[in-house]
């Protein structure tokens, strides 16, 4: 029978779920030219789920027949998800103003979207997975092409959709074969049932799941529609893209191959170290020739997602797992709010018909718009890793627990990265102060709390990690 | 052999020469019919499997809605009915060689899997695989969540649809 | 005797596609004599006493016409079409109910069940081949390769598709008040009140739903001469057309059956349950008022206009439809919880008053200003 406690591990869920509805609704008595409301109200929505989030802290359980749990790296997700959500709805309220894209849809889709993450990362069912993949899915699809019917949006739509629904067949197909290994789509069902089970077909079972959410973080080599995607959305929806789909995509990576996959460690961790590295290399490599900032900001999402890859590498090793799994995780809130600051000052300079995106149109940056430009310069230098910044804490809690997995070789190809980004960042930040320029920026006040919020967090927590670090690492995964 | 035996080795082959069809046929309306006549194989195959519901659902849903909308869609977008062009590309060889790994590979797989030999049981004839589809579907100790999950994403794929295909006047 | 069961079902299987091939021919009769009188004029009287073997004059005359098949026609589908549109609407028929199971009728010491098929699944089999009727129509307007028939194949596609999920979902209602997908099962407990007492609007939806489905005035949009000519058969004729047009009225009977089977009692009536063979006359004479009903409909309503009759289907009837599910699933469960079904009038009551805001609504809609004054863009 039903029971509330079903519906407590994930009351957060529902109740946005519910929201996004609701809003639905509400939104068709708003009038056309003062969406701005629903901006707001989705804000509300999402705050109040944070707080709900937030007073799950510490709380155990699962629910609806094992298909959901709720656990600290749940209740963490989730956090990180929603603030990523507001940060999204922020960055977009005066940027669709401006662009002529206002439109109610685009705040019920993005909780929707937000909705399919959170189920994500509490999802111990195969089949919740997947159904919380195409959840969060499909409305990003409809997010990236939001600015029909201009051309490169509708084209980023597409192929979003195309490789998309290509990719979740793959998860599908990935599903469909651990089923048949193991007679369960149950994550516990999965351990329990490994022991007698073929190993051939649950470990190409396990590679396809990989490979589906693969795209969705867009490690290499899955990576070919980011940069045109993240270029033909509208800004607001890339930034909302980069941080939610990567997180919730790391998410579910983690909890199942952590959980139900961990005996395949030996033979899956040769893999995630040539998928880490091939990220990193191709991603940095690539983003050297960009001149678009969207591209740039797109390989360099690539490139992450491939640091990221690095805290699996040792999934299967029990003792480092905890440790690894805090600093995926922390690495993970990093690059969330590194990114939505970076996108921030994009969003500042974009103009209309796509103009204001060139590198180029960066210079002067520094002298006629001081406080803009250090803002990005503290984006730059937390994306490359350097101090002051949260980017080096999270590299340096990444290297650290790879190190101690082992893998020294690793962490070496991800430092030379590392230095190899740090030319395409820092010629931003050279354009910005070295150059002349008369760049114009539009100031929102939403946009530039986003962006002071995230400069001041980048900074601060910098230099206090260990209380964050320290959440990060009681958020530790149920186990089965 | 029995009889049941001998009706689904011809629905299969059936099923497999439409399926093949889909592919190799010109025109696209062709296509579409073939996909029908592969789609109402499936449900045989289902009948057969004593799946009635199942085979029921799969003419109600894919012949009756899908299959005719692909049908609507070739219709309306198509101004010379008369296709044209080349039916395959250079990739045709490897495409062929491909599907032939995957399947051989595929059915290796299933060879060493322990269900493959297994014979399935006869079902009792009041077995009621209505009410324990319905109530699996809506039970919380079942699918009820995944239920429901798969009403909020078409709901959020109605809404995409709608957005997408609006024009605005 | 196993040969003697495969018997029985042949001879009654050929006795219900007899029973449509000649109803069909009679409902041609029946439907001009009862609009020519509801026109005031007198209708075919010639041919026989009545005009009664005018449908043999009729068929007559088609057998021996010729036949014409466009120069550019995809041949085999052409060919096929009518056979496709035919098909579904005799084998539909096949899981209706034409008597009670008990008391048993014998025959020759043998059990004859009053029906042809009796599958678990009967209302989802309705749905299933009516979705397939759908294919004759739209590939008949294909394979012609002319537009005005392209054009009724698009327009009766969408229109079906529409106006298929009102009908399932008053089917829902249906299969909620049986607690079962059984034809059978149906009519059985409508044996203290029939459906269409308790859920009206129900009954109201299913049957103007069934009116699009098969195609009828006012939803005849696939076949509005003035726009389209024929329709998907404009390029018919000949035999060809004659399964078309046979088709069509197959249809309208065995939807009345099912309208019958489902809403109004099937074969239930005054002392069916001693003498079972009552059962198939009841079932006719419902049929045939049912018939009536769509005739005078035809008779009265003007055509409705395209885009009308798509913004009514999903506008209206849609959104009314999943309301009246609603209100029967509660009222269900209101009755259950409560433990006497004298709750279940909650059906009735709040249906009607979802109806009538429906009908509000819909008169609001249409004589508001723009409509009234409507001039095309």
């Amino acid at each position: 029978m039903m029971s509330f406690s079903d519906f407590t591990t994930i009351l957060p869920l529902v109740v946005l779920t519910a929201w996004a509805c609701v809003l639905l609704l509400v939104d068709l008595l708003i009038p056309r030219n003062r969406k701005g409301i629903t901006a707001l109200f989705s804000a509300l929505g999402l705050a109040l789920t944070l707080g709900l989030t937030i007073a799950q802290l510490g709380r155990q359980g699962s629910g609806f027949n094992d298909m959901v749990v709720l656990d600290g790296f749940s209740v963490f997700v989730n956090a990180l998800l929603l603030v990523s959500g507001l940060l999204g709805v922020a960055l977009a309220y005066g940027y669709v103003k401006r662009m002529g894209l206002e439109r109610g849809e685009y705040y019920t889709l993005l909780l929707f979207s937000v909705a399919g993450m959170m189920l994500m990362a509490q999802a111990a069912d195969l089949i919740v997975v997947f159904l919380a993949l195409e959840l969060l899915s499909i409305p990003l699809y409809i997010l990236a092409a939001f600015a029909r019917p201009k051309v490169e949006s509708e084209e980023a739509g597409l192929k979003y959709f195309l490789l998309g629904a290509f990719s979740a067949g793959f998860v599908v197909y990935g599903i469909a074969l651990v089923y048949g290994a193991t007679g369960t789509t149950a994550l516990s069902g999965i351990v329990a049932a490994i022991p007698s089970s073929s190993t051939l077909m649950l470990t190409i079972g396990a590679a396809l799941i990989l490979v589906g959410l693969g795209f969705k973080i867009a490690a290499v080599p899955f990576h070919m529609w980011t940069p045109d995607v993240y270029q033909g959305a509208p800004s607001a929806v890339t930034a909302f893209m980069a941080a939610g789909a990567k997180v919730a995509g790391f998410s579910a990576l983690l909890r199942i191959f952590a959980t139900a996959f961990p005996s395949l460690g030996s033979s899956m961790s040769d893999v995630l170290w040539a998928l880490a590295a091939l990220t990193m290399i191709v991603g940095n490599l690539i983003a050297i020739s960009q001149s678009d900032i969207k591209r740039l900001l797109a390989y360099s999402s690539i490139a992450h997602a491939g640091y990221i890859l690095m805290a699996f590498v040792p999934f299967g090793n029990p003792d480092v797992r905890a440790v690894s799994v805090a600093a995926g995780l922390f690495y993970l809130v990093s690059y969330a709010i590194t990114n939505f600051g970076a996108w921030g000052v994009v969003i500042a300079l974009e103009k209309a018909e796509g103009r204001g995106l060139a590198l180029d149109d960066y210079a002067g940056l520094g002298r006629k718009y001081p406080a803009l430009a250090a803002a990005m310069t503290i984006f730059m230098l937390s994306l490359i890793g350097l101090p002051p910044t949260l980017g080096l804490v999270g590299k340096f809690y990444l290297f650290r627990a790879v190190i101690a997995g082992g893998y020294v070789g690793l962490a070496v190809i991800g430092v030379l990265t590392s230095l190899i980004s740090a030319y395409y960042y820092l010629r931003v930040v050279v354009i910005m102060y070295m150059r002349e320029g008369e760049p114009t920026t539009t100031s929102e006040p939403y946009l530039n709390m986003t962006t002071a919020f995230a400069a001041l967090v980048t900074v601060i927590v910098s230099l206090v990690p260990a209380p964050l670090f320290a959440w990060a690492s009681s958020a530790v995964l149920k186990l089965f | 052999m029995t009889i049941s035996q001998i009706i689904f080795l011809v629905v299969a082959g059936f099923t497999l020469a439409s399926a093949l069809m889909v592919v190799t046929t010109r025109n696209l309306i062709h296509a579409a019919l073939f996909l029908v006549a592969t789609l109402f194989g499936v449900a045989v195959v289902y009948a057969i499997l004593q799946a009635g519901f199942l085979a029921v659902v799969q003419v109600v849903i894919y012949i009756g809605a899908i299959a005719i909308l692909f049908i609507f869609a070739v219709m309306l977008t198509r101004r010379d009915m008369r296709d044209r062009g080349p039916q395959m590309n250079r990739m045709q060889w490897i495409g062929a060689l491909l599907a032939l790994l995957i399947f051989i590979g595929l059915s290796f797989l299933l060879s060493s899997w322990d269900g493959y030999s297994a014979v399935a049981q006869e079902m009792p004839a009041d077995f009621d695989t209505m009410g324990r589809l319905g109530e699996a579907l809506v039970s919380p100790d079942a699918y009820l969540l995944p239920f429901e999950v798969a009403s909020v994403l078409l709901l959020a794929a109605l809404v995409g649809a709608v957005y997408v295909a609006y024009t605005r006047r | 005797m196993d040969w003697v069961i495969w018997l029985i079902w042949i001879v009654k299987g050929f006795f219900l596609a007899m029973f449509l091939l000649v109803g069909f021919a009679y409902l041609t009769w029946y439907e001009r004599r009862a609009l020519a009188r509801i026109q005031v004029r007198v209708g075919p009287n010639r041919a026989g006493p009545f005009g009664l073997l005018q449908p043999i004059a009729d068929a007559v005359k088609l057998i021996f016409k010729e036949e014409l098949t466009p120069a550019k026609a995809y041949k085999i589908v052409f060919f096929l079409a009518p056979i496709i549109t035919m098909v579904p609407s005799i084998i539909i028929a096949a899981v209706i109910p034409w008597g009670p199971q008990e008391p048993q009728v014998k025959l020759f010491g043998y059990t004859i069940s009053l029906y042809v098929a009796d599958i678990n699944v009967g209302v989802l089999y309705l749905m299933s081949i009516a979705s397939i009727a759908v294919y004759g129509i739209v590939l008949a307007g294909w394979s012609s390769n002319s537009k005005y028939a392209m054009l009724g194949g698009l327009r009766s596609t969408a229109q079906m598709i529409s106006y298929e999920i009102t009908l399932g979902l008053a089917f829902v209602t249906v299969i909620l008040l049986a607690g079962s997908m059984r034809m059978l099962d149906i009519v059985e407990a409508q044996r203290s009140w029939w459906f269409v007492v308790i859920q009206p609007v129900g009954a109201a939806v299913f049957l103007i739903a069934v009116l699009a489905e098969v195609n009828r005035a006012p939803f005849d949009m696939p076949e509005a001469e003035q726009e389209l000519t024929a329709g998907y058969h404009a390029e018919y004729s000949g035999m060809k057309f004659a399964l078309f047009f046979m088709a069509e009225y197959q249809k309208m009977i065995v939807v009345s059956a099912i309208a019958a089977t489902v809403f109004f009692g099937g074969y239930l009536g005054p002392f069916v349950h001693r003498w079972p063979l009552l059962g198939p006359i009841y079932m006719l004479i419902k049929i045939i008022i049912l018939l009536f009903g769509m005739i005078w409909v035809r008779a009265t309503w003007p055509r409705v206009r395209y885009d009308r009759l798509m913004a009514f289907g999903w506008k209206v009837m849609l959104p009314l439809a999943l309301a009246i599910v609603f209100i029967t699933g509660f009222g269900i469960l209101l009755a259950q919880e409560l433990g006497d079904p004298i709750y279940l009038t909650v059906i009735p009551a709040a249906s009607i008053v979802a109806g009538v805001i429906a009908v509000i609504m819909v008169n609001r809609a249409l004589t508001r200003k723009r409509i009234l004054s409507y001039e095309p863009r």
